[in-house]
């Protein structure tokens, strides 16, 4: 099949994508190995689509692809593009515009009639071509559907007409939660209806790559809306497996701080909730309604008093684990107990006296705080867990790093 | 469905060449013009072919079309949806007292279908009537681009007044918090809105003498990253938001250069050392000192 810009399945430009952003290390004979032609149709596609962010690195294996991205400067998403490519016939771009046109005026109308003017408008051309009604009937049941219109019964006969036009929503509105509300593409398919370029928003800490998870997203927040189950294809990237999962979705919960995205389920298998990342799932299809849905959601509320993370399980084997750590300021670092108070997500801070304060929490996972732990290196003078696997991999890793920058041993406040 | 022609920038292409056409006929110049404008590098040829050939029958050889008007589109279901679900966002309100809802549509989400589980707690007060007024103000100044005179509580809880002309707002999810970058007077370029005890539009132009805005001052630094316990996956997540390059080293071991700026020294740092002795700052000398001396700092602390 001839090359083309546009694509039929999102998926296998959705893996490229991640891995021309996320990683970019990769070089041709990394992506080459199912095939050579699919990996260069999908750079080409990705350089049509980005090629102001595309990159190329030249290395001893080859020439690395990837896309350089500063998400604070990149006021607008360019990962959405993605999303507007999907492909199409000819047929249904014309009958697009043709049924809109022809429908244009508010007027409802049968099939019949929709036809007869679709036929008179094409007639412009010299070899005009020609729909029949089953395939115009096929179009408007979809675009009702998608609620471009509405259909009614009058008689035996069905009557389509458009859906109400409405104001658009204000530009900087649309602007903003694009990037910050989940499924932000669809804000970005609502600023490409209106000429306007407003431009007034930038963003920090912005990650962007959930993009690529947005149809599986949707489809989550809608079973979420309905309280269904779902079944989802989750790809295990390490060995390269498909499973399959009947799971009741909860909630979604998203990370500032690393742009990851997970839905808490309920697997029946497992008779558990426990997370499950979105990049890693590639279908979502939505089932019946779930009977126990408020009665897991109350659950899961209760379950996030003990989760720092996603985790709902340590890995200690114990229902739960203790983790408190205590950290010493100086008069002018009363920043230090600020951040305390703003970062911790659960447990308590103590403020033991004017120079010292602890946090302690039960946590189902202690293993998830230790990386805001290390943001406190400098200062802690005590850490306890009572996974003492886990504490003693902590002070471990200290002393790594001190051999790492030259600090073992010797003088201890020595810096080269 | 998310993933639909309608959304797509081949429809929207299209669209705005019709729309041009139904006023005049258009030129082959006249189209590509468009095509450039918004589609993507290689659409010129294949959307120039489809229209030309007559495979999407809509526009005749002599740049006329066959429709009768501009060509609109209704909005879609999932398009109301998603309006009605960010109509429950507290942070709408600083936009507008009556955000459009579609009474019919259920939401696509409410708030509590969502938990953002690693955001700051003391975010911006979002629903504080002052606040409101603070932003709706400096929004407007943004986008009429005339100066406004602000008042913040400083560090040390005194009150410290400025003129600014405010060029746009910087929002951090992680912070939960809206920032001022203007050309700045006295308090730098930036100012966190939730610091705002009085925000005023200058009346006089002529006597707001504005100083220029600082550059910014980018900043590269080079680590070596062992891929343990995933952390190529982590460490790569984590900082995907900067522009960055990532270079394979052997099989456990990755090159990773970032760029930021300056201002963001002491947040790169602390984001450096929560990944422990997986990251191993390579370069600058004068990042690698910072690491060391919050090292040697947190030896002398006994543990």
């Amino acid at each position: 099949m001839a090359y083309s810009e546009l694509i039929k399945n999102f998926n296998k430009v959705r893996d490229y994508m991640r891995d021309f952003y996320v990683y970019g290390f990769k070089s041709r004979d990394d992506y080459t190995k199912k095939s050579a032609r699919s990996y260069d149709d999908e750079k080409r596609r990705i350089e049509s689509w980005l090629g102001d962010y595309m990159e190329f690195h030249q290395t001893a294996d080859g020439k690395n692809v990837f896309l350089s991205i500063d998400s604070r400067v990149t006021r607008h998403n360019p990962l959405y593009k993605a999303w507007k490519t999907k492909s199409f016939t000819d047929g249904d771009i014309t009958l697009h515009f043709i049924i809109m046109d022809i429908l244009s005026d508010g007027q409802e109308l049968s099939l019949v009639d929709i036809a007869f003017q679709v036929d008179a408008y094409l007639a412009m051309f010299d070899h005009a071509r020609v729909f029949d009604v089953s395939t115009i009937r096929k179009k408007l049941n979809e675009y009702v559907k998608e609620g471009l219109m509405v259909s009614r019964k009058s008689g035996k006969m069905m009557l389509y007409r458009r859906t109400e036009e409405f104001e658009m929503p204000d530009m900087d509105i649309l602007d903003f939660f694009s990037e910050t509300a989940p499924c932000g593409v669809i804000g970005s398919f609502l600023k490409d209806k209106t000429n306007d370029t407003a431009d007034h928003f930038a963003f920090k800490h912005h990650y962007i790559t959930g993009a690529m998870d947005s149809e599986v997203l949707c489809t989550i927040l809608e079973a979420i809306h309905e309280k269904r189950n779902i079944t989802v294809e989750m790809i295990n990237r390490k060995k390269d497996r498909i499973t399959e999962t009947n799971v009741v979705p909860l909630r979604v919960m998203i990370s500032v701080q690393s742009g990851r995205q997970y839905i808490m389920a309920y697997a029946q298998y497992f008779k558990r909730i426990t997370a499950y990342r979105l990049d890693n799932i590639v279908t979502v299809k939505n089932g019946e309604i779930a009977d126990r849905f408020d009665e897991l959601k109350d659950k899961l509320n209760e379950m996030q008093q003990h989760m720092w993370g996603v985790a709902t399980d340590s890995r200690s084997g114990n229902r739960m684990e203790h983790i408190e750590f205590t950290v010493q300021y100086d008069d002018g670092e009363q920043h230090i107990p600020r951040r305390l108070e703003r970062e911790k997500r659960i447990g308590k801070v103590e403020h033991i006296d004017e120079h010292t304060s602890r946090f302690s929490a039960d946590v189902y996972d202690a293993s998830e705080l230790i990386p805001w732990v290390r943001t406190f290196i400098c200062r802690i003078t005590d850490i306890s867990i009572s996974n003492e696997a886990l504490e003693t991999q902590f002070k471990d890793d200290i002393q790594a790093m001190y051999e790492m920058y030259g600090l073992k041993g010797g003088d201890d406040h020595a810096v080269s | 469905m998310l993933f639909h022609e309608i959304y797509g920038t081949y429809f929207q292409t299209v669209s705005r060449i019709l729309t041009e056409a139904v006023e005049h006929p258009l030129t082959p110049g006249e189209i590509n013009r468009i095509i450039q404008n918004y589609a993507f590098e290689e659409s010129s040829l294949s959307i120039t072919e489809s229209l030309g050939a007559e495979h999407w029958q809509l526009l005749k050889d002599d740049g006329t079309t066959i429709l009768k008007n501009k060509p609109t589109i209704p909005l879609t279901m999932l398009q109301k949806r998603w309006l009605n679900a960010i109509s429950h966002d507290p942070r709408v309100r600083l936009f507008t007292d009556h955000p459009i809802v579609f009474p019919d549509v259920e939401p696509l989400f409410f708030p509590e279908d969502i938990y953002v589980f690693d955001k700051y707690s003391d975010g911006d007060p979002y629903e504080d009537a002052e606040y409101i007024r603070n932003f709706r103000l400096i929004l407007d100044a943004i986008k009429h681009q005339y100066p406004i005179q602000i008042s913040i509580t400083n560090r040390r809880g005194k009150r410290v007044t400025t003129k600014t002309i405010p060029e746009y707002l910087e929002y951090s999810e992680k912070d939960d918090k809206f920032r001022l970058i203007g050309t700045g007077g006295k308090l730098g370029n930036t100012i966190n809105l939730g610091r705002i005890i009085s925000c005023e539009k200058c009346e006089d132009k002529q006597d707001t003498k504005l100083s220029k805005r600082n550059r910014p001052h980018p900043r590269t630094i080079i680590f070596e990253l062992v891929d343990d316990r995933n952390a190529l996956e982590r460490v790569l997540m984590h900082f995907a938001h900067f522009e960055k390059q990532v270079e394979k080293i052997d099989d456990r071991k990755y090159q990773v250069t970032i760029h930021y700026d300056k201002e963001d020294e002491t947040e790169i740092l602390i984001r450096v050392l929560s990944f422990g002795p997986m990251i191993r700052v390579m370069k600058p000398t004068a990042f690698i000192n910072l690491i060391k001396d919050r090292l040697s700092s947190q030896k002398s602390c006994g543990l």
